[in-house]
């Protein structure tokens, strides 16, 4: 009694302390139409210190989406285009000579921010990517014989399109597997098409935006989450999930195990649970329940799932297998 | 000199050397010889047919009668240094032995050959060996059949009509009797099918007719028990929920086991279910038990317990109603 006590006093300074999100939502909505999903993901990822892959089409607002998000947030925002002729250095910063004292100074690289948006990073070589993937996982740089830690927060949002695949270099799977979460951008819907055209097809300039939120705010928020209770049943489900994706045949899917080549990695189950307690608590929850693990499992899974050939011969998704997963393994 | 000469001329040397030579073998070993009939070991052959066409075979049964505590066997039928062996080709061979009662041993040695060429032919010769306890030969005997046998040639000049084509073997089972036999199984093996097909889908319609609702009741009174008992109300409400869901999936073929409380709230908003708030509270509410670590008293968990029942009393009227 003591402990549901607990939670509920918890689940108020939740909904109090998320209050942030309504402002900065607001403030994007502005700017954005539609993408609600695709935000509501950032936000996720940001309360747990994730990184986002972003795959979607060109014109989907991708770049509009996390400028105004990082703006709303009063976060440093970089725009990192990956390019092939790009060199680790332009990205994480190098050693300059000075003549005036004969001395080498660090000067620091566009890397240095809060949110980074390394847009299409799959069109440098892997020299590059790692770099940035390095940062991700140190959250540190260094330069010469000097280490930088980043600033906090620090999140990277990678775009890649997923139509054109001439001159590019695909992320290998482990380096794949250090985003909390790989989204995709969809086309909005007719309604949402026609106020884009209405609101976006002006001469006069953008509208600005305000920031909303403080970086209190945002370490407040991810405090509460770590204090957000997981049953039992809850982490066995997410474990089961991850297991399933593996050994399908053991949850009864015999079909699925010869479509998947290789299953989710613990990462997997680390970022399920992080991801489940941030959506959770935009729920204004103390509590997870198997609702927020099914919300992000598609997310959290996708780029974790490696169909096998006879998958790609069918035409068959990691989505497609998901789905399958989801329908299969009972809810606690 | 002359008197020495002359007596190597008379040729009186060469003739006493031959004469030795052939004495001596059957001095030393007396046992290389032939033996007579009537001595140790007495050796009988017979043989079966005594004509046969070219490449058929013949069964040769060789008797040997012998000492007690000797073994014999037979040796050299393998070789073939001499032109009557070529004309018999040893197939099989078996051994059987025994003792007879007078004293001496009798061992039949049955061979089976396959024989060529052409007109009378000899049996082939062999070589008896006797042994004693402790396999020291005791006796060697070269024997030669005298039995012999009639090879016909499947042509010869003499002939006038092609000789018939032996007709081929019968199956040891008939081919007809094999077919009833296939047939018999596969009729047995498809009517095994049927029953296990009919069986199936009686058992499927009769678990058709079972009344979801009314398991459910039942199931809700057992847990009422359970709970009076000293069941602790946490585990009631999670069991409740399971009871619920079943409920549901069963009775509005939605799969409510594998979804969460929201995709079930979606799926019977869908189907406008009578009692949806109702049923929608109490899956929320064990929700909160099962996930939020909340603790109801016995006096709650008996009231969702009669809430639960209502509602699916409810449910099935309204469906009945329809």
């Amino acid at each position: 009694m003591q402990h549901a006590v607990e939670l509920e006093e918890l689940g108020v300074q939740i909904t109090e302390a998320s209050r942030f999100i309504e402002k900065a939502r607001e403030q994007l909505s502005q700017r954005i139409i539609g993408q609600h999903e695709v935000i509501g993901r950032i936000f996720i990822a940001m309360l747990v210190n994730g990184h986002i892959l972003l795959e979607g089409v060109p014109g989907l607002a991708k770049t509009l989406i996390i400028k105004t998000f990082a703006a709303a947030l009063n976060l440093k925002f970089q725009r990192i285009q990956f390019t092939p002729d790009m060199l680790p250095a332009d990205l994480v910063g190098t050693m300059i000579y000075n003549p005036k004292d004969m001395e080498f100074y660090p000067r620091k690289g566009p890397v240095f921010a809060n949110v980074i948006l390394a847009d299409e990073i799959n069109r440098s070589p892997a020299k590059v990517q790692s770099a940035l993937l390095e940062a991700m996982q140190e959250r540190q740089v260094t330069i010469g014989s000097q280490t930088f830690p980043l600033q906090e927060p620090f999140m990277v949002l990678a775009t890649q399109n997923p139509i054109e695949h001439e001159g590019t270099y695909i992320l290998p799977e482990a380096q794949v597997d250090r985003f909390m979460m790989k989204v995709i951008v969809d086309y909005p819907s007719y309604e949402e098409e026609l106020d884009i055209m209405l609101q976006s097809a002006t001469t006069c300039s953008e509208l600005p935006v305000m920031p909303v939120v403080e970086w209190d705010e945002i370490s407040k928020a991810r405090a509460l989450i770590e204090r957000i209770y997981v049953d039992p049943r809850v982490q066995r489900y997410i474990v089961d999930l991850v297991v399933a994706s593996r050994n399908p045949a053991q949850y009864g899917m015999v079909e699925l195990e010869a479509m998947i080549e290789y299953g989710a990695s613990p990462r997997a189950s680390i970022f399920l649970l992080l991801a489940a307690k941030a959506h959770a608590f935009l729920q204004h929850r103390a509590y997870i329940t198997p609702e927020d693990v099914k919300a992000i499992a598609y997310d959290t899974l996708r780029h974790r799932i490696r169909p096998g050939y006879e998958a790609e011969a069918d035409n068959i998704k990691p989505d497609d297998i998901i789905r399958q997963i989801l329908q299969h393994v009972q809810v606690p | 000199m002359n008197a020495r000469s002359e007596w190597y001329r008379s040729g009186f040397l060469k003739q006493f050397l031959a004469l030795l030579l052939l004495v001596f073998p059957m001095v030393a070993s007396p046992s290389l010889s032939a033996k007579e009939e009537g001595e140790h070991p007495e050796i009988t052959v017979n043989v079966q047919p005594d004509s046969v066409l070219v490449g058929d075979r013949i069964r040769c049964m060789v008797t040997v009668y012998h000492l007690e505590r000797e073994v014999a066997a037979i040796e050299g039928l393998n070789r073939s240094d001499t032109l009557s062996e070529h004309s018999f080709e040893l197939i099989s061979r078996k051994h059987s032995s025994s003792l007879l009662p007078s004293g001496p041993g009798n061992e039949v040695f049955e061979l089976e050959y396959a024989v060529f060429g052409n007109g009378r032919q000899l049996l082939p010769p062999f070589m008896l060996v006797l042994r004693d306890v402790e396999g020291r030969i005791t006796k060697k005997v070269a024997y030669t059949p005298s039995a012999s046998v009639f090879v016909q040639a499947l042509t010869d000049s003499s002939m006038r009509d092609l000789r018939p084509i032996k007709p081929p073997l019968k199956a040891s089972i008939p081919f007809l009797l094999m077919l009833i036999v296939i047939f018999g199984v596969s009729g047995a093996a498809g009517l095994v099918l049927l029953l296990l097909f009919l069986l199936k889908r009686t058992v499927r319609n009769s678990a058709e007719d079972v009344d979801s609702g009314h398991v459910a009741q039942r199931k809700l009174r057992k847990l009422g028990s359970s709970l009076s008992a000293g069941m602790p109300p946490h585990e009631c409400y999670e069991e409740l929920s399971n009871i619920m869901r079943t409920f549901l999936e069963n009775h509005y073929r939605i799969s409510a086991l594998e979804a969460v409380t929201q995709e079930i709230e979606r799926d019977l908003k869908k189907l406008g279910v009578a009692g949806f708030e109702s049923i929608m509270n109490l899956l929320k509410q064990a929700d909160l038990v099962k996930f939020a670590d909340s603790r109801p008293d016995v006096e709650e968990s008996r009231q969702s317990l009669n809430k639960a029942s209502e509602v699916i009393r409810f449910t099935r009227a309204s469906k009945v109603e329809r």
